[in-house]
């Protein structure tokens, strides 16, 4: 994809539809690497599942017979000479202790390393879209302090209202868009 | 054309060729593969550099008619098999991706 926030956004629905009540997406980039982690607590794969992911041959989907999602970031990563992992804890062997971490690390120096895309339309998106799950977003970077949003504390200060509401998210939009415009304090 | 036509008129080797009477119909050029997948359209001979396996994921969802990798590049171990496995031609042309579309366009 030509945004590496695509990418987190699919892997993302991948842990919604897992069953997933928290996902955690965390950022961290240095002046050499971005990782990312996407952590979920949905019901996880089996070990032989896990080895199957990806492969562009193997998908969830009954409609056609190609995923490509972690086929496609895989390669998207090991062509900026970085990497992906996958691990996972099945629902089954581990009942009250499972879900998913994929974990991608791109070389940003590297040519073919796509940019990161727009976070902030990305985090907006996937709760505007699924309102009663919980999303933990850090983004650590080099050049600012780091941009957090936990709609877990978000939910404690709305009470009973709900995240999708237009207002809710034009708070979230306008709260992560300060926070990657603040400058670095130290600097 | 067909992909086997083609093969006769260019002499490009194959490096799989499990569907020869595949009819070609249009012609789509590109390397990001996820952007590939979604406007390839059926049978139409796709020319890239990729030569991973995926590049045969993409050309069984877009249902092309065949691959063509441009500039000499080969295919990587095991993605011939697998192209064999999933009914995928794959040639690979001599000459870069104008090149090699503009070859086309005199056939088709």
């Amino acid at each position: 994809m030509k945004e590496l926030s695509l990418n987190i956004l699919d892997v993302t629905e991948n842990s919604v539809k897992a069953g997933a009540a928290l996902t955690q997406i965390r950022l961290e980039q240095t002046a050499e690497a971005l990782t990312i982690t996407i952590e979920d607590d949905g019901c996880g794969m089996d070990a032989e599942t896990v080895k199957r992911v990806t492969d562009p041959f193997y998908t969830t989907r009954t409609t056609r017979s190609v995923g490509l999602g972690l086929p496609l970031l895989r390669l998207e990563a090991e062509q900026t000479g970085g990497t992906l992992t996958v691990s996972s804890r099945h629902e089954a062997a581990h009942p009250t202790n499972h879900g998913t971490i994929v974990q991608a690390v791109f070389c940003t120096n590297h040519i073919d390393c796509p940019p990161l895309g727009d976070m902030v339309a990305t985090m907006v998106t996937l709760i505007q879209g699924h309102p009663e799950r919980d999303f933990l977003f850090t983004h650590t970077r080099p050049d600012g302090p780091p941009v957090e949003l936990d709609t877990r504390q978000l939910r404690q200060i709305l009470e009973d209202v709900p995240l999708d509401g237009y207002e809710v998210l034009q708070w979230i939009q306008g709260y992560l868009r300060e926070a990657y415009a603040a400058e670095d304090a130290e600097e | 054309m067909t992909v086997r036509e083609l093969i006769q008129q260019t002499q490009w080797p194959t490096a799989a060729l499990p569907a020869a009477d595949r009819e070609i119909t249009g012609v789509y050029m590109g390397d990001l593969l996820s952007w590939v997948m979604g406007r390839a359209k059926e049978s139409d001979a796709w020319i890239t550099i990729m030569s991973n396996n995926n590049i045969v994921a993409v050309a069984t969802l877009a249902d092309t008619a065949c691959i063509i990798l441009a500039e000499g590049v080969t295919p990587d171990p095991g993605v011939a098999a697998l192209a064999e496995q999933k009914g995928v031609n794959i040639l690979c042309s001599p000459v870069g991706a104008y090149e090699t579309a503009r070859l086309l366009s005199e056939y088709l």
